[in-house]
């Protein structure tokens, strides 16, 4: 495996940015460049290892879902589209759907983009599409200023999986003040949906 | 045709981003999200909040990760393809009221499902409403059909869970909406709702029940 040249023995993990990232799938894509892929595996591995064994998964488990995640990151780097998601954001979904096979045993059910039967963007009227791009700005400035402790709820009870009990444990919040946060938070990003709701 | 008026609630979509919420419930989402471009974008939208919390994780733990990246190069020559992206059912294979089911619930409903109701695979339950003999158990959750012939009111029952209904052919209305193609109710445990069908053809709808449903008779209690 090559290194890359700027290596550093204690390998200081300096975080890639959003741009650097986006180049390095796109050279994994069309030129199968190796270095690359290090460059990404030194990137998200922790970041999946770390994922998965705070979702249960032992170490040795942990570490085969690291080493899928990223052989379907070097499989499909083709079917990356930047204009769709950032390069985290779809790792994160691979690194979603392939410990849901592996630690839960279960499938994902996911609509299929390519079913004729799905309703496409443009059945929309006019009207409907702003709606949907108005909605779509408003959900993401609403999850924008998410205050901090109602964001760090929602992280704790649906990226980990927390009960509300564990939450409060690990927190050392009161219980109540848990599910508090947590119906702020919703309630806040309910508010984007503005009158449609 | 018109797009959902009615939508799963965010907790349901968030869990669905992120991967919190169990197969049941996530075949309803995702179906409901076949239908309705408007929560696909919220979806993707609760994707990249996902996906900012994942940034977020240590990126330090080289040790051991070094190693796994070296026993990869094999594998990375192999290049073989991924085993997945198993093919969508043909549309034929699932439609109602002449329109195809959308993936993914077609490939889990039997071909055939808008059979009529007198041979044996709808089971009435009251005048004009029907659930199908077809049935799932996914993580807990109860996955069947419900039919509701025109002005046709499902029982009284009582569910001590949450109770999800997603329209797959003509409409049904209750004291909160009335709900067409693609549209979701969602009824938390013990709420009073009385259903019925609205639409000149029965109504369809794909009805999942965590825990027991319990139909009570005229004076409420269990029939």
């Amino acid at each position: 495996m090559p290194e890359p040249s700027d290596q550093d023995p204690d390998r200081p993990s300096q975080s890639l940015d959003a741009d650097r990232l986006d180049t390095l799938v796109g050279a994994v894509a069309r030129d199968r460049d190796r270095t690359a892929f290090a460059a990404l595996f030194r990137h998200f591995a922790p970041k999946i290892l770390h994922y998965c064994l705070r979702l249960g998964a032992d170490r040795s488990t942990a570490e085969e879902l690291v080493q899928d995640v990223m052989l379907t990151v070097w499989l499909k780097a083709g079917s990356f589209d930047p204009a769709q998601a950032t390069v985290g954001t779809w790792v994160f979904t691979i690194a979603r759907n392939r410990r849901i096979d592996r630690l839960r045993k279960e499938m994902r059910p996911a609509p299929d983009p390519a079913d004729p039967a799905m309703t496409p963007q443009s059945h929309a009227t006019p009207e409907e599409s702003a709606q949907l791009v108005q909605s779509s700005r408003h959900l993401q400035e609403a999850i924008g200023s998410l205050a901090a402790n109602q964001s760090e709820v929602l992280r704790r009870s649906y990226f980990l999986e927390q009960t509300h009990e564990e939450i409060a444990e690990d927190t050392e919040m009161p219980l109540g003040t848990v599910k508090t946060r947590l119906r702020l938070a919703l309630g806040h990003l309910k508010r984007s949906l503005g009158d449609k709701a | 045709m018109t797009l959902p008026l009615h939508h799963p609630e965010d907790q349901l979509l968030i869990g669905y981003a992120s991967g919190q919420e169990r197969a049941g419930k996530s075949l309803l989402v995702a179906t409901h999200l076949a239908y309705c471009p408007d929560c696909r974008r919220r979806v993707a939208s609760f994707e990249a909040l996902c996906g900012s919390w994942f940034e977020e994780l240590p990126c330090n733990d080289h040790d051991g990760l070094d190693a796994l990246l070296d026993r990869m190069d094999g594998l990375l020559a192999a290049g073989g393809a991924p085993a997945e992206a198993k093919p969508s059912r043909p549309l034929a294979a699932g439609s109602l009221g002449g329109r195809p089911v959308p993936e993914p619930l077609r490939s889990w409903l039997p071909e055939a499902i808008d059979t009529p109701t007198d041979d044996g695979s709808w089971r009435e339950i009251s005048k004009g409403v029907w659930l199908s003999g077809w049935e799932r158990t996914l993580s807990g959750t109860t996955i069947c059909l419900l039919r509701m012939a025109s002005g046709a009111p499902v029982p009284a029952h009582r569910h001590t869970a949450d109770e999800l209904l997603l329209v797959l052919q003509g409409a049904f209305s209750d004291e909160y909406g009335s709900y067409a193609l693609g549209d979701v109710a969602q009824y938390v445990a013990d709420t009073d709702h009385h259903a019925q069908g609205a639409s000149e053809e029965d109504c369809i709808c794909l009805f999942l029940l965590d825990g027991e449903l319990i139909f009570l008779d005229e004076e409420g209690n269990p029939a």
